[in-house]
Formats: C-alpha cells, sequence, structure tokens
C-alpha cells in the first residue's frame, strides 16, 4: 500500500501539491482498504488501555471497576521492591538475549545454507522437517526436553557417557548454571525451521542477476554467500530485531520456563511473568499483573525507540 | 523520499505479508464451549413421574478419574432424577484456572470449593436453601453447623465432602499423612517394627542394594514430590516427627493454641540433615524435586519406589494402578515416624470436618432451589449406597442378617481402574457431602470400611503383614488419635487472596521450594552452609501477618466452635 502511495506522490510532484481533501479523496480507495486494520488497531491495542487503571487499584473480581480501593503506586511499590524483582528482571533480559541470539545466528545461517541446496526436493524436505517442531506445544516440547535430559536414560546423558566427557549423570534441570541454556535450546529446536521461512522469503527476493556477475567476476559459493545473500537481507535483519527488541521483557516465552522451572532452579528459571503469575494471579492480586504489564510495555517501547535509533544513525533500514 | 525509502517499503510490506501468514498460523481459535449454562432440557420424553430434566454444570479441582461417557451411576442419576451432569475436569494448574474463571466470571454450576471463589463473589450462600429445601442435608450437617460458617460473613458457602460421621467410625485405612514404605520391603526383612528415621531408611537402603532394579529400572529409594499445593511431602513432614497433627504449614501448640512456623527452624533442621546424608548415600530420588503431580503418580504405579512421605489419598491412583497390574507387593503400608520413641505419633487424627472442601454453587446457577434439591436427594441413604457400594445385586449382595457384602467376582472388578470410570462416579462421591461412618442398617458407609469385606478384600501378603504385626487393620500401625482441639486444623484457615498473610505463606513457599532441595542435594558438608542460608531467608520475610491471621482464627475457631461440638 504504502508502496502505491508514493509511486502517486512521485507522479504527481511536478505539479502544484493538491490540498489534503483532494488527496483524501483521491486515496479513498486505500483509506478504506486500510479501515479494517485501523479499526482492529484501536479495538484491541488502543481501548483495553483503559484497564490500566486497575494498576493503581486493589482490585476484587466481582465489584463494579469504580467502586475498587485506590491505592495509588502500592502495587508498583511492591513489585520493585521486591527482593526478587531485580533477579526476575535479570532472568527475563538474560533468556531474552539468549533465545534472540541463538534464534537470529542459527535461522540465518540454516537459511543461508538451505538456499544453496541446488535440488529443490531435498530442500522442501529439510525445510518442512525443520519447521514441524514449530506445531507442537510447548507442554510437548518441554515433555521432549525434560525427557532427553533426564538421568534415567535421557539421550543426553547417555550419548555424553558414551563419549567419556560425563562420568555420572547429570540433573540438567537441577542446576541453575544450566537454565538459561536449555531455554535458549530448546527455543531454537522448536523455531528454527519456522524463523528461517522470512529469510529464505528474502533471499529468494534478491536480484538473481547479481549473483550471476559475481560468478563472471570469479566468486564461488562462500564469496556469494558472504558478499550477495547476507546484504541483500541485512534490511530483514535489521528490521526483525528492531521488532524482537520489543519482546525482550517477555524472556523468550513464558511456557518453557515454566514448565521446565522448579524450586531448585528458581533463581534463574523465574521471569517477571511467572513472578506475577504467583504474586499477582495465583493470590488473587490481578493489579500486580496489571502494574508489571505497564512496566514491560514501557521498558518495550523506549526498547524499540532506542533500537530505530540506533538503526538510523547506523543509516541502515528502520522501522519508524 | 528515495529510492531507499521504497525499498524499506518493499520491505516492509514483505514482512506485513510474511507476519500475517505466521499470525494466522498462531491464533487458535478458542472455542469456549465449555460455557457454564445450565440448559435445561435435553430429553423430551420425560415421564410423567420424572421430574423435570435438569443439567448441572460441575467444575472438580482435580484431574480425575474421570467417567466414561456411559458410565453406569451417571446413567442411573439420569434415568431416576433426571439430572444429566455435565463435568469439567481440572487440566494443569488450580489457582491459574481459577483466577481465569473468575475474571471472566465464566462460572459452572457446581464448583470444588476454593477461597479465591468466595473471595470473588462467586458462590452464593447456602444456608437459607439448606434449611428451606434440603432436609437431608440439614440433618447432615446439624452437629457442625457452626463450623460451616465463614469466620467473615457467616453464611455458609461450601458443603464439606467428608469429616461428618453417624455413629462411632473407625477408620481401617489411614488416608491421611504417613511415612510410606513398599510391602516387598517390609516382607524382606521379616516384618520388623520401624520407629525411627534410622530404621526406615536403613531398610530402604538394604533393600535398594539387594535389588538395584525392579522390573528392569533402577530402584528409586526415597522420592519427594514438590508440586504446586502437593507440597507436604517436601514441607510438612517435620511437623508430624515432633508428634504434632496435621496443621499445614504451621504447628500448633495445644496447651497455647497458638501457631508457629516450623520450616527453617530447628523443628525442621534434623529430618531434611537425615535426607542430606541418605542423599549421599544414593537412595534420594535426585529428579524428584522437578517433576510434577503426573510423573509422581506414573513413578507410584511402576512400583520402584520403595519409600516416601504423602498423604494416602495423594498417591491412591499410582497404588491403584499397582494392584490393578497384578503387583500387591509394590503397593505401601504407610507408618508413623517420630524423632524420637518418646514422642507419641499423632499421623492419625480423629477426621475433622473438612471445612473449605466439597461443592458450593456459582451465582450462574440458573436455579439454586433445584440444585441443592438436587444434593439433598443423593443424601439419602438408597443413593449414598449407590456410591459407596454400588447397585444391590450388581455390585454386592446383602446376606441373610442384612449385610452387605461382595462376592470375589465383583471384588476383583473393583480393583480395575478402568472398570470404575465405567461403573462408579468417584470423583462425583468424592466431592459430594456424603454419609460417613453407619447406615441406619448398621452397614459402613464403604466396603473398605465393613469389617468383613475389610478382611476377605486383603491380598495373601496383606494378612501376612497384618499377622506378623499382630495387627487388625491399618490403622493399627498408628497411635489412636486422642481428641481434637476445638481449633483444628489450621491448614483449612482462609488466609484471604491478597493479603500480606497470603504474600507471607507464598514467599515461604517459594524458599522451601528452592533451598530444601538444595540443602537435601547438596554435599554432606555443605549442609550446614545451605540451611543456614536458609534459616536466614525465612527470617527475613515478614511471616507476623501470617502468623496473626492464623492465630486470630483459631482463637475465634476455639470461641465460635466449642459449643457445637
Amino acid at each position: 500500500m504504502q508502496h502505491q502511495v508514493q509511486q502517486a506522490e512521485i507522479v504527481t510532484r511536478p505539479k502544484a501539491r493538491p490540498s489534503f481533501w483532494s488527496r483524501m479523496v483521491r486515496q479513498r480507495q486505500l483509506i478504506f482498504m486500510s479501515f479494517p486494520m485501523v479499526f482492529y488497531i484501536i479495538l484491541f491495542a488502543y481501548i483495553p488501555i483503559w484497564g490500566w487503571m486497575f494498576a493503581f487499584q486493589q482490585y476484587k473480581p466481582g465489584l463494579p471497576i469504580f467502586e475498587q480501593k485506590w491505592v495509588g503506586f502500592a502495587q508498583f511499590d511492591f513489585l520493585f521492591n521486591d527482593a526478587a524483582f531485580l533477579r526476575v528482571l535479570r532472568n527475563t533480559i538474560a533468556m531474552s538475549l539468549i533465545s534472540l541470539v541463538l534464534s537470529f545466528v542459527t535461522a540465518i545461517g540454516f537459511a543461508v545454507l538451505l538456499n544453496e541446496i541446488r535440488k529443490s526436493f531435498i530442500k522442501r524436505s529439510i525445510q518442512t522437517i525443520s519447521y514441524l517442531p514449530h506445531f507442537l506445544s510447548w507442554v510437548i516440547v518441554t515433555g521432549l526436553v525434560s525427557t532427553a535430559l533426564s538421568t534415567e536414560d535421557g539421550i543426553v546423558n547417555v550419548v555424553l557417557m558414551k563419549l567419556h566427557i560425563i562420568s555420572e549423570p547429570v540433573v540438567w534441570l537441577g542446576e541453575g548454571k544450566y537454565f538459561w541454556w536449555i531455554v535458549g535450546f530448546a527455543n531454537v529446536w522448536k523455531e528454527l525451521g519456522w524463523n528461517t521461512i522470512i529469510f529464505l522469503a528474502a533471499i529468494a527476493a534478491i536480484d538473481p542477476s547479481l549473483y550471476e556477475a559475481a560468478e563472471m567476476d570469479g566468486a564461488n559459493r562462500y564469496r556469494k554467500m558472504w558478499h550477495i545473500t547476507l546484504p541483500g537481507i541485512k534490511p530483514v535483519i535489521v528490521i526483525l530485531l528492531i521488532l524482537n527488541i520489543g519482546w525482550l521483557l517477555n524472556g523468550g516465552g513464558f511456557e518453557v520456563q515454566y514448565f521446565l522451572g522448579s524450586g531448585q532452579v528458581i533463581d534463574w528459571s523465574e521471569t517477571i511473568d511467572i513472578f506475577v503469575l504467583k504474586y499477582g494471579l495465583r493470590l488473587g492480586n490481578y493489579s500486580l499483573g496489571v502494574a508489571a504489564g505497564i512496566f514491560k510495555t514501557v521498558v518495550s517501547i523506549i526498547l524499540i525507540l532506542l533500537a530505530n535509533e540506533a538503526a538510523k544513525r547506523l543509516g541502515d533500514e528502520r522501522l519508524i | 523520499m528515495g529510492v531507499s525509502a521504497k525499498k524499506s517499503a518493499i520491505w516492509l510490506l514483505m514482512l506485513v505479508l510474511a507476519f500475517s501468514v505466521v499470525m494466522a498460523g498462531c491464533s487458535k481459535s478458542s472455542s469456549p464451549d465449555e460455557s457454564a449454562s445450565p440448559s435445561t432440557g435435553t430429553e423430551g420424553d420425560s415421564g410423567s413421574d420424572k421430574p423435570e430434566p435438569l443439567t448441572i454444570s460441575i467444575f472438580y479441582n482435580v484431574p480425575g478419574p474421570i467417567p466414561t461417557d456411559d458410565n453406569r451411576i451417571y446413567k442411573k442419576i439420569k434415568d431416576e432424577l433426571n439430572v444429566t451432569l455435565k463435568e469439567e475436569y481440572l487440566v494443569g494448574d488450580l489457582e491459574q484456572k481459577l483466577g481465569v474463571m473468575i475474571a471472566g466470571g465464566d462460572y459452572p454450576d457446581m464448583i470444588s470449593a476454593n477461597t479465591k471463589l468466595k473471595d470473588g463473589g462467586a458462590v452464593i450462600p447456602l444456608e437459607d436453601l439448606i434449611e428451606q429445601h434440603a432436609p437431608n442435608l440439614k440433618k447432615h450437617y446439624s452437629k457442625v453447623w457452626n463450623q460451616l460458617k465463614d469466620p467473615d460473613d457467616g453464611h455458609i458457602y461450601w458443603l464439606p465432602n467428608y469429616g461428618v460421621y453417624q455413629g462411632e467410625f473407625k477408620p481401617t485405612q489411614h488416608q491421611g499423612p504417613a511415612f510410606f514404605i513398599q510391602r516387598a520391603v517390609l516382607k524382606e526383612f521379616g516384618y520388623p517394627t520401624i520407629k525411627t528415621l534410622d530404621e526406615y531408611f536403613k531398610l530402604i537402603e538394604d533393600y535398594k542394594a539387594k535389588y538395584p532394579e525392579i522390573d528392569g529400572q533402577p530402584t528409586i529409594g526415597f522420592t519427594v514430590l514438590g508440586y504446586d499445593w502437593r507440597d507436604w511431602s517436601l514441607r510438612g513432614v517435620p511437623q508430624f516427627l515432633s508428634g504434632h497433627p496435621n496443621d499445614g504449614a504451621v504447628q500448633v501448640d495445644e496447651e497455647t493454641n497458638t501457631a508457629i512456623i516450623y520450616e527453617g527452624t530447628d523443628i525442621a533442621k534434623p529430618y531434611y540433615k537425615k535426607l542430606n546424608e541418605m542423599n549421599a548415600k544414593g537412595l534420594i530420588d535426585k529428579e524428584g524435586f522437578a517433576q510434577n503431580y503426573d510423573q509422581y503418580l506414573a513413578k507410584i504405579a511402576s512400583g520402584r519406589v520403595l519409600g516416601m512421605f504423602d498423604q494416602r489419598w495423594n498417591f491412591q491412583q499410582g497404588e491403584d494402578s499397582l494392584i490393578s497390574q497384578g503387583k500387591p507387593e509394590r503397593a505401601y503400608v504407610g507408618i508413623p515416624i517420630t524423632y524420637d520413641p518418646s514422642i507419641r505419633d499423632h499421623f492419625l487424627d480423629r477426621p475433622p470436618v473438612n471445612l473449605g472442601n466439597g461443592f458450593g454453587i456459582t451465582v450462574n446457577a440458573k436455579d439454586p432451589v433445584k440444585i441443592i434439591k438436587f444434593l439433598d436427594t443423593l443424601m439419602d441413604p438408597y443413593w449414598q449406597k449407590i456410591f459407596g457400594w454400588g447397585e444391590e445385586g450388581i455390585d454386592y449382595h446383602v446376606d441373610e442378617n442384612g449385610r452387605f457384602y461382595r462376592t470375589p467376582e465383583q471384588r476383583a472388578e473393583q480393583q480395575d481402574v478402568t472398570w470404575r470410570q465405567r461403573n462408579k462416579a468417584e470423583s462425583l462421591y468424592g466431592q459430594l457431602p456424603k454419609l460417613e461412618g453407619l447406615y441406619p442398617d448398621g452397614n459402613a458407609d464403604t466396603p473398605g470400611n465393613q469389617p468383613e469385606e475389610f478382611f476377605a478384600d486383603l491380598k495373601p501378603i496383606d494378612q501376612e503383614i497384618l499377622n506378623a504385626y499382630g495387627f487388625k487393620t491399618w490403622t493399627d500401625f498408628f497411635s489412636d488419635p486422642p481428641e481434637n482441639r476445638v481449633s483444628y486444623p489450621a491448614w483449612n484457615i482462609d488466609l484471604i487472596e491478597g493479603s500480606p498473610a497470603k504474600v507471607a505463606d507464598q514467599k515461604v513457599k517459594d524458599l522451601s521450594f528452592k533451598y530444601l532441595p538444595k540443602a537435601i542435594l547438596s554435599k554432606p558438608e555443605d549442609f550446614e552452609k545451605v540451611w543456614a542460608e536458609y534459616a536466614a531467608e525465612i527470617a527475613k520475610v515478614d511471616t507476623k501477618p501470617w502468623l496473626d491471621r492464623v492465630n486470630e482464627q483459631l482463637k475465634w475457631r476455639a470461641e465460635n466452635w466449642g459449643s457445637s461440638n
């Protein structure tokens, strides 16, 4: 849409700039087309913001909203002053970053390699197989992960024992220091194939004449990957990164820590969402959940703006 | 407005397209078909003598056992009372499920008790309904009527499912907390008497050394479940070792009726130190601390767990499975253990009314009168026998003296888990108000408590064990329970959702979930260090609001319940 808007502008540029209303009338089809989307966003993203006032109340279900008790910043106070808060914030960001970096590196690498396969049947088969785990729910994936990491015939322990890397089975899920990485790799296993789809689409859009020209210049496969494929998908990488940075406070998912975590590894596994679930929703204090939601939203917006600004400074594509 | 803007616009467009594909793939179509609306009338051709058709939707706070669609008892309820029960069982985390329910106001007609529901205004007061429409229930609860009332507003919201007895009651099986040990272990070592933790773990150690594998899988010495609200095998043990009954996360002094927190104190320390030593010997299930309830049941059902601390009803499903697999020697005997043989064990208690449990009726129920009448009808001995015993002539017979008995074939059927799902309404019966003790005709509430049936149903290995110890029933392993403190038990005190008391409770729970496994699994030389850290963390929690609330309620009970007993 935006594309066409710009073309229209380019065409009209030499003439005197038409008035705002006449432009509106001329673009009416486009404006009508955007209505459903705008309406959707307003309905589901902006209207619910009025619920933020729960955060300043001691919300009790069942009472009308204006009869609730107002408590000012007490919920935020509880959230930020809890000894666990810094810890859960650290865990959330650490697991997000690990998942983000691992999933980007693996997905880009996998997409580039996949692109090099010439036999389309094999390429498609690999792609299908690798993205199928995406459709499993986390309950199942975490079940598989804990089975694989089990001390009783879990494949990871068995293989490492056979290779004489470890002498006795390691309780992987019982040691906090492994937890972030288990989450990161579980994410990679599940989402790798799915994440490559966008990159593969971007690669497919690269002009083949660039490759031909490189070939004429005597570039081999690796040169072509490095000088054509990767720069070709750089805009997508940057935009996706900016978008993903907005999710930084989501800890790379909620279910995975929730299902794999246990009391033993709580210092490493508890994320903001789990903390809120335990001290907010489970104890019937819904307001705490809203307060945490506001905090996450504000931080996410700041992060996105910062990332966008950084991309602008570096002279790259950007989102806003 | 140059080429680069145009290019990035193309990229953006592509991304939007790609994302919309992704989103379309991700968005789940949430179908709220478990809506709670009681749609009355599914069958039109009801006879003139039949009551009007009624559909009652129910949510259970347990995952099962789930009856089959063609269940015989549900069919009987449908045929005779024209009531269809639409049941939903718990999947996953209870508190979360209830939170969502409350937030959406989306309740079934009847629901298992939870303080959250009362605080959220989800349930209706029942006392007037019972007084006006439910003579059987009124009679049943008359002795404990005052105890049923909510301490805050004086209404009755829940119909407790256990703990109201008719006549003298002597259970044959202890359903509550105990240290459990496999029958095979006792048999192997000639039925020794176990009084201390040392003796208990020595047996497990010896048996595990002798049989490192059971059915081809490694033997597990002692497992500990600490999952969600089922936390007592991890947290609750010390109060029993020190000779106190089950008050949950606090220990209450009989004399002064005041509560203390025992976690992280010297009351608790010797037990966890013992577990730490046992871990060094490889007896503790290292993965146990990360297991969930289903994995725990599966482990029990595999027959390779030699011992654990638990409440019998909590692992009953696993044990049932062992018996239906034909491995009665892998089932468990519960025994009381205290820190010192001079401390009298109080594992077996006189069952108090199971407050804060059983069904309540929600605000969404269209016709509470019909529901309470239905529940009242089920309190009739006719229906109680159907739930407890089954159908006469099919599940049991009556001899010339009016005593109920089962044939060996009928007994065998009862041990088949899948048969029971088709022919019994166990989850429903578990939550319903029920006649316990003796029926007016002198038969016991359930076959397990009918002395003749109990003995006839014992397996050879059971008889061998009981004979070896010179006992008649499983409860003989325990000391006779003294009269209960009026305020007993403290565990069912409502701490009030979102209050500082509840936050303190959750914090201590978090700390125990974190530090107890750590303390148990640490190297023996590190135990003291970990324990000191744990104790210091617990001391940092502001537990005063919690203890204040508990003590205030204990006092209130002592003042208000004393007369009604």
